[in-house]
């Protein structure tokens, strides 16, 4: 029975049905503790790696990679909040925004869903973020992982000059760095001394999950 | 062979004297680079309260945006004669300065369209602009920005005939302009309204999703006339339909959403004997069929950055499709070397120009290539790129 409803949300979530997966989410809640609220938000985390291989494999494309965030993200709206206190399972904090310069929100928030939905704590720092900030961010929640989003070439210049900020207060070796966006690649990561390059939100997640794994 | 006899012949997939050369040179710093023109820093006086409250008063009427609009493109053309390129490509857009609350300059461009446009300098000061977002996030709010913008889109389309025309009378004896009808029906669609509030509209709205890209294909094909009124005989257009590792939308729900539009416009360039080249950012492999069945008949940009290989595009659609570009302008056309260059060129000529239909070119504007590369780029097409080969 409990497997039944938790199969039926994924299916849905899987077919994109934003009614259905919301009505089996609203099920779970109102089956008195059959279905855990912590077992159903697993269910939407392993729906999104089933998302995630799809879209690694071209089998499917970055409209349906939004749209399957947005249904994880509705769904994760209503069980959040009826989470007791202390008993999320998070995998670890990460912090991400969009360099200074560029106001572009599409990838970053692209990985924000996806992230958060794989059971990450996602620190938003929005867009058009100062070195600062970034900075600021690392030291307040002395997250696990800073990531940096940029679509222009010419604000690219901009990692580069926090991960050396990093490096000149001493926080470089507490952090993993990893960064993405259109104008990005991996050669460019290791020029700048970044530990990775995402070429999407999927593989990003992947790469964050393999480190906190190790 | 002069300019135009060579793009003509390679547009029929035949081997002119020589692989011809298209600029892509429309960024104020590469056209004021060339030209030698110091630029007017424009972000600079916006910063100032006062200047900021005329310059937005005055960028705002129509003879002002026009005269420094069409002012740099026709920089761009003489640049591009300069610097001995066949064709340039020359694209309209109409914007307007609007009071933008979320930006550090408290101003945005907003085009007709519901696109915010931030602006920003390099460090000469010469003015770059971006796409950040939409204004239209709601079906409420589309529908109303289309009733009041009306005058906005007659204004648009008479600037742009007005403008193709000029620039081709102008330059035109001298260079090949390709009028470009700007932005795309796909673009036009999304970009307003934003990517995750358009993709939610797709699966929860597609009656909305209808009316939005029939209203753009209409506003486009209008635009389309503008950019083939000067007669030539090849014309641009283009929708950026790709991201960094694939398609941006299922290539069968491109084709149910938009197929209709991009046959129409292809047949409607057919209908006036001109042949249709078709620009798309990002990887676009799952595409390439879609747009021989569609009826392009050539293609521009294939970017590097985004894993796309010309001897690849080639061996895969053939000589279906003029292909354009692929020079790299993430690094190679900003900082490479000249050597680096000449081996970019030489590789583009042996993967795609054998028996013409192959335009060498950068894959993209950017305001970061330099001018002294680019006039390698030419040189070294010169050099190695005569035909027969």
């Amino acid at each position: 029975m409990a497997n039944d409803i938790l199969e039926k949300m994924k299916s849905s979530l899987l077919d994109l049905d934003m009614d259905a997966t919301i009505e089996n989410v609203n099920s779970i809640i109102r089956s008195d503790g059959t279905v855990s609220v912590q077992e159903a938000i697993d269910a939407i985390s392993e729906a999104l790696q089933v998302v995630g291989k799809r879209f690694q494999d071209g089998d499917w494309f970055l409209t349906e990679l939004v749209y399957s965030g947005e249904i994880a993200k509705a769904a994760m709206e209503l069980l959040s909040p009826l989470l007791a206190v202390g008993t999320s399972q998070q995998l670890g904090t990460i912090a991400v925004g969009t360099v200074a310069g560029d106001l572009h929100d599409l990838g970053k928030n692209i990985f924000i869903n996806f992230a958060r939905s794989a059971g990450f704590e996602v620190i938003d720092l929005g867009v058009d973020v100062a070195k600062e900030k970034f900075i600021g961010a690392v030291k307040e929640h002395s997250p696990l992982v800073l990531g940096m989003s940029c679509l222009l070439t010419v604000t690219a210049g901009e990692i580069g000059k926090v991960i050396e900020e990093l490096i000149n207060q001493g926080l470089r070796d507490k952090i993993k760095v990893i960064i993405g966006g259109a104008c990005l690649t991996a050669g460019f990561a290791k020029d700048v001394d970044a530990d990775a390059f995402a070429p999407d939100a999927v593989t990003g997640t992947d790469i964050i999950r393999k480190w906190i794994t190790l | 062979m002069d300019f135009k006899e060579r793009i003509l012949t390679t547009m029929n997939h035949e081997e002119p004297d020589r692989v011809p050369v298209m600029g892509l040179i429309m960024d104020p710093t590469t056209v004021n680079q060339i030209n030698g023109k110091k630029p007017i820093d424009f972000v600079g006086m916006l910063k100032k309260p006062l200047l900021k409250h005329i310059i937005r008063y005055l960028m705002n009427t129509n003879w002002l945006w026009s005269k420094i609009y069409d002012g740099n493109f026709s920089g761009s053309l003489e640049g591009a004669i300069k610097l001995g390129f066949d064709a340039n490509w020359v694209i309209y857009q109409l914007m307007k300065l609007c009071k933008e609350p979320e930006s550090t300059l408290g101003v945005a461009f907003h085009d007709i369209y519901g696109r915010v446009w931030e602006l920003d300098a390099d460090d000469n000061g010469n003015l770059m602009v971006n796409y950040s977002r939409g204004l239209l996030t709601t079906e409420e709010q589309w529908h109303d920005w289309v009733e009041e913008n009306t005058p906005l889109f007659e204004t648009s389309v008479k600037n742009a005939t007005r403008f193709y025309q000029e620039l081709t009378e102008q330059h035109g004896d001298r260079i090949f302009p390709f009028c470009y009808a700007a932005p795309g029906i796909f673009e036009n669609s999304w970009q307003p309204i934003g990517f995750v509030n358009f993709t939610k509209f797709i699966y929860q709205k597609p009656e909305f999703v209808r009316k939005v890209i029939d209203f753009q294909t209409d506003l486009f094909i209008r635009h389309l006339d503008a950019a083939m009124k000067p007669g030539l005989e090849v014309v641009f257009a283009g929708d950026d339909l790709g991201q960094k590792t694939g398609p941006l939308m299922r290539p069968e729900l491109v084709e149910k959403l938009y197929g209709d539009s991009y046959r129409r416009v292809a047949e409607r360039v057919h209908a006036q004997n001109k042949k249709l080249i078709w620009h798309s950012c990002g990887n676009i492999y799952q595409l390439l069929d879609k747009f021989v069945e569609w009826g392009f008949d050539g293609i521009i940009t294939m970017e590097p950055t985004a894993g796309m290989d010309l001897g690849k595009v080639r061996e895969q659609v053939g000589h279906k499709l003029v292909l354009i570009g692929n020079l790299d302008v993430s690094y190679l056309l900003v900082k490479g070397t000249q050597q680096e260059i000449e081996d970019a060129v030489k590789k583009a000529i042996k993967d795609a120009a054998k028996g013409g239909g192959y335009i060498l070119s950068a894959s993209h504007s950017h305001p970061y290539v330099d001018a002294t590369r680019l006039k390698w780029m030419v040189e070294a097409a010169h050099k190695y790129g005569k035909y027969p080969m």
